[in-house]
């Protein structure tokens, strides 16, 4: 833990002080959904909202992700795993990537909220469904993206790996924010929170046991 | 001889359930009629699907741990294979859908679950291409495996049993078990599905050594 805190106190200062890439972020997720807007997004259904909400976050995710690794790919990932040991740098650069995304998601839904109006009937399972997308989005393309920045600089090839390793999560997320949207109990949507939550848990616990397998020369 | 016991097992199994597949009587059952018999030919290929993924899995953590090449190339050739069966269970698959529910394709989970897994193999082999270094490429390539596979159980084994599905036993259609698989079914789904594995692994076998030999 002594080592963790440190680490994405780190990755944060590196993220901020670039405040290039954080800036076109933030310009894409405006852009998007005004462009969704002017093209007619504030008169959909739930579904298509839903549906519109998701695909920007998920390229969002994308977008973040693809430069994840981008200043390792030098010798800064070397150095951390040699400080912290690989063990803590692989958690801290998933708590990072979660919770960046966990940011960008909550964005996309404050901008969709202000652009088209609230449609969802119940926020807190609408954020929860949120955040346990983003952990799991973070971690698949955490782990693609160390495969692809190991492949020489095949920009396209995190993509292709990640899209379809990500539509469980996409597909449960999306359902539980569809079950938020027209108010189903909670004690329905329980189980499918349940199911998402393990899965990220499941899919946390394999990307930390096989990350170490990938710096490994 | 000992190795090929398998092999001339598996031809009789497959050409039992070929031929007897055809011949046995079936359960007199609605829509579905005479189509029950895809179920020899369509589910087998699944089975067989999932088995040979799962030999891969299983040579990718054994690569991971002991490093030896022909770990390796067994798990690629298990994937190429599995990939291959994954194809012809789409194809038989779409041909019962379109003369039981009117579609070649219809948005249901163990649909989108086989399109997926047929995508996220497609994505390993392209992942293979894009490395020259083998020992780089065997690693890198079997933690991607092992990611996969855990994926693909997800998505085709647990996701659909929570959603609804036209498939029978998910999603409050009852499952084969409780209406019609009865013995006459099941005395030529069981050896079709052993049978096929089988041949699975003896082209994946051969597919093995012609690999080893252009190495």
């Amino acid at each position: 833990m002594t080592q963790i805190l440190p680490l994405i106190k780190r990755f944060f200062q590196q993220e901020l002080r670039n405040s290039n890439a954080l800036f076109s972020l933030g310009l894409y997720l405006i852009g998007i959904t005004y462009l969704i807007y002017l093209l007619g997004g504030n008169n959909t259904a739930d579904n298509t909202w839903n549906t519109l909400l998701w695909v920007v976050v998920f390229f969002a995710a994308v977008t973040q992700s693809s430069r994840s690794f981008e200043l390792e790919s030098s010798d800064y990932f070397y150095y951390y795993q040699t400080v912290a040991g690989p063990g803590p740098t692989i958690i801290a650069k998933l708590l990072f990537n979660a919770s960046y995304m966990a940011v960008l998601a909550l964005t996309t839904w404050m901008l969709f909220t202000f652009f088209y109006g609230n449609s969802v009937y119940d926020p807190g399972v609408f954020a929860l469904g949120l955040l346990l997308g983003s952990i799991g989005f973070s971690v698949v393309l955490t782990l693609t993206n160390g495969i692809a920045s190991r492949t020489a600089g095949n920009a396209t090839l995190s993509t292709i790996l990640a899209i379809p390793l990500m539509f469980p999560v996409l597909k449960l997320t999306s359902t539980i924010n569809i079950q938020a949207m027209v108010g189903v109990s909670f004690e329905d949507v329980l189980p499918l929170l349940g199911a998402l939550g393990a899965l990220d848990i499941a899919i946390g616990l394999l990307a930390y046991l096989l990350f170490p397998y990938l710096w490994q020369d | 001889m000992k190795g090929r016991v398998y092999k001339f097992a598996g031809v009789a199994l497959v050409l039992y359930s070929l031929i007897y597949g055809l011949l046995t009587s079936i359960p007199e059952l609605p829509i579905i009629e005479q189509s029950i018999r895809n179920l020899f030919y369509h589910v087998s290929m699944w089975f067989t699907m999932v088995a040979m993924m799962a030999a891969s899995f299983g040579n990718a953590i054994g690569y991971l741990s002991k490093e030896n090449l022909q770990r390796d190339i067994r798990s690629v050739c298990q994937a190429e294979v599995g990939m291959l069966f994954a194809i012809l269970g789409l194809v038989t698959g779409m041909m019962w859908a379109k003369f039981t529910w009117g579609a070649w394709w219809t948005n249901d989970p163990k649909l989108n679950g086989s399109a997926i897994t047929v995508l996220i193999y497609l994505a390993y082999f392209v992942l293979r291409n894009a490395m020259d270094d083998e020992r780089k490429r065997a690693r890198i390539s079997a933690v991607y495996n092992i990611f996969a596979f855990v994926m693909m159980i997800v998505f085709i084994g647990i996701l659909p049993r929570m959603t609804d599905s036209l498939h029978p036993g998910n999603g409050g259609n009852p499952g084969f078990n409780s209406y019609d698989l009865d013995n006459r079914l099941r005395l030529v789904f069981y050896p079709a599905v052993l049978g096929w594995i089988f041949i699975g692994t003896w082209i994946a076998s051969l597919r093995y050594r012609l690999r080893k030999l252009q190495a």
